[in-house]
């Protein structure tokens, strides 16, 4: 899979991504970090925990990283959850967990093709 | 050692074998444990030692050099090329992707959370930052206004890196000092500039800062070198040493930043202590008027006399307030408080006005403290030096009058550290070195324009002239020390002992008087004349007469020149050793 699908496939947008980290290298080695990072696996206890700091914390880290390497998706979703839980304040719309879910699914799949 | 008991056991035990042996034993233990306890201490001397040397070159590397080098203009910046930035972020993917963008020109460090930046902050100031708001443990907005508080974000430009675009946010960071704000996601390029940029703006405000600073310290050096030789000429008449006058400016500045420290109720910034200290050196001015045999009597003063030598706080006053200038200068104001007030104390029992409790003016008071514990450690014409502890006693006791209790408690404080301080400065060398030096600075005074730095030079040449005196006095051959704008020629002792010449010759008049051919000073004058400033050294041969008989020496020389432009030739030091 080359860099431009993989972006396709997650809703984002590659030239975008590669305007701002001029060499596909360097995108694909960030890309390549990603599973590695630890902000998604913190949210995820954090809100089985509804420790809402915390929360708070790694949605907003979460976002950052996905906003950086133009995984759009992801960054939408984990920006409204990020919102939701701003405060800090307790998650009402349980609805908005889902979509981070799957949206950080199908990158780490996408991430195994590349 | 340890031989020398084996050999006495060894001794004890041949010559009487069965209770010798009884006796053997204990000899031996008694020799070994006393090497043992001798290579114990010497051991832990040398480790102690040691472990001073290493204290010592740690303190003067971390503290004293980055406190000194702004003054001193020197740093240690032209080693690492490379500008430091630390990336403070608890994303590791954020962090290592800033760092990609940055790129090789950069010395990289990196941070968690707000504690750990902190901490790196502090033990490097030559440093910028990339700050990012939601850390854990401390957060963006903490680590500011951890900056604002030790002034660091003076020095240290900040690029915040945050998500949060909200204008609550970029205004909060903004008012706390940021320089920067770079917005998400980050693009290599802006980022590049963005740092790049900053960094210009810093270094430009730095040199500015550092230019500034150095021309301050000058002008703060030159005015300080003038009062002081002034204090001088006072204190020539009392047979005191110039030490005085150095122990009483370093006394009051050290307990005038213990008082700040400890209580600011008398509203004194780092100026305003330099000031007094500065102007405590004028404190004894009055002396002038006194006469000579009441400064100088060596017992205790009749009444009569110490009525007298009261007078010299109203007359130090008296000449500050007659001076025709300058009337309103804040330094004018302190050294007329100090020489009036410096002999009042706290109950009212002092004199000349009886002032009482905080009447007086706190600079007067710190000054009094100061010159009751320089009289007290120092030798005087009427009593020998007491050591600092007796001192102490004596002044937290009442004994040499009453004084602020509060000032009782910053002597208290910062006793160790002004007995460290004032000895040091002591052990330059004797009496004579002294108004010798203080005569060379008049000297320098009249003939060139630039004044040199008081106290460090003083200290320097002070070390300098023990060198030279103990070289001098060691040397087993005959060295001499030419000055040419006074025509004498002083010889080292042993060239006194050996060779029949005084201690110190005037020429040309008085060359016939010495064992010292009038032919070979004509030779040694002629090489010296045909050196240069690049090539001050010369060689000789000649015969020379040591304990009555002639040999040959080699004698090496080397001619003395000034530092100005163009450079005079201001003497020679020469050294003889028989071939």
């Amino acid at each position: 899979m080359t860099l431009q699908e993989f972006y396709a496939r997650v809703g984002g947008d590659y030239n975008a991504t590669l305007s701002r980290l001029p060499s596909e290298a360097l995108v694909k080695k960030f890309i390549l970090k990603y599973p590695g990072d630890p902000s998604f696996a913190q949210l995820k206890d954090a809100l089985a925990a509804q420790d809402w700091e915390l929360a708070f914390r790694a949605s907003h880290t979460l976002k950052g990283v996905a906003q950086n390497l133009g995984m759009d998706r992801l960054y939408k979703a984990a920006a409204a959850l990020c919102d939701a839980v701003r405060g800090p304040k307790p998650l009402e719309d349980e609805s908005l967990w889902p979509p981070v879910l799957a949206a950080h699914e199908e990158v780490l799949a996408a991430i195994r093709e590349l | 050692m340890f031989h020398f008991g084996w050999g006495i056991c060894f001794f004890g035990g041949v010559e009487n074998a069965g209770a010798g042996y009884a006796r053997f034993l204990q000899s031996f233990w008694q020799s070994l444990s006393f090497c043992t306890v001798f290579f114990y201490n010497f051991a832990r001397i040398c480790c102690f030692w040691h472990l001073c040397y290493i204290i010592i070159v740690n303190v003067w590397e971390n503290v004293l050099f980055r406190a000194f080098s702004p003054v001193l203009c020197i740093g240690k910046g032209t080693m690492s090329e490379k500008e430091k930035i630390l990336i403070a972020d608890d994303s590791a993917m954020n962090r290592a992707i800033l760092t990609e963008m940055l790129g090789d020109g950069y010395e990289i460090l990196e941070a968690e959370n707000g504690c750990q930046a902190v901490s790196i902050m502090q033990t490097n100031v030559d440093i910028d930052l990339l700050l990012d708001i939601m850390m854990p443990e401390m957060d963006g907005f903490d680590v500011l206004a951890m900056m604002n508080k030790y002034h660091w974000i003076d020095d240290i430009p900040v690029i915040m890196i945050s998500a949060e675009n909200a204008s609550s946010y970029v205004e909060r960071a903004y008012d706390l000092g940021a320089t920067d704000y770079i917005s998400r996601p980050f693009d290599m390029a802006v980022v590049r500039r963005r740092v790049i940029n900053t960094l210009m703006l810093y270094a430009k405000q730095k040199r500015l800062v550092r230019l500034v600073a150095e021309q301050v310290y000058e002008k703060e050096k030159s005015s300080s070198t003038m009062i002081n030789i002034l204090s001088h000429i006072v204190e020539f008449r009392n047979g005191e040493s110039g030490l005085h006058v150095l122990h009483i400016q370093t006394a009051t500045d050290i307990l005038l930043r213990t008082l700040v420290r400890k209580n600011d109720k008398y509203n004194l910034n780092a100026a305003d202590i330099s000031l007094i200290s500065t102007a405590s050196a004028l404190h004894d001015i009055g002396k002038i008027n006194i006469p000579a045999s009441i400064l100088n009597k060596p017992g205790k003063l009749t009444k009569e006399e110490f009525d007298t030598m009261k007078t010299h706080t109203t007359t130090g006053a008296e000449i500050l307030d007659k001076l025709p200038f300058q009337q309103e200068s804040p330094l004018v104001k302190t050294a007329y408080a100090i020489c009036r007030w410096h002999h009042e104390r706290w109950d009212g029992r002092g004199y000349p006005d009886g002032l009482k409790g905080e009447d007086i003016p706190i600079a007067a008071q710190v000054v009094a403290m100061a010159d009751v514990y320089d009289a007290l450690t120092s030798e005087r014409c009427y009593k020998k030096a007491f050591g600092h502890d007796k001192a102490m006693e004596m002044i937290l006791n009442g004994e040499c009058g009453q004084f602020n209790p509060l000032l009782l408690e910053c002597l208290t404080d910062a006793g160790a550290r002004l007995h460290a301080e004032l000895s040091l400065a002591s052990s330059g060398g004797s009496r004579r070195n002294y108004l010798a030096e203080a005569q060379h600075i008049s000297e320098v005074l009249l003939h060139e324009k630039s004044l040199p730095g008081q106290d460090h030079i003083l200290r320097t040449l002070s070390v300098l002239r023990t060198k030279a005196n103990f070289f001098a006095e060691n040397a087993r051959c005959v060295q001499f020390d030419y000055n040419e704008a006074t025509g004498l020629v002083r010889f080292s002792p042993w060239a006194v002992e050996h060779m029949q010449v005084p201690e110190e010759l005037h020429l040309p008049d008085e060359a016939d008087q010495s064992s010292f051919a009038i032919a070979d000073i004509d030779r040694i004058r002629t090489a010296l004349r045909a050196t240069t400033v690049d090539r001050p050294h010369a060689e000789l041969s000649m015969l020379l007469p040591i304990d009555g008989e002639l040999r040959w020496h080699h004698v090496s020389l080397c001619a003395l020149w000034s530092d100005e432009i163009p450079p005079l030739y201001i003497g020679a030091v020469g050294q003889a050793n028989p071939v």
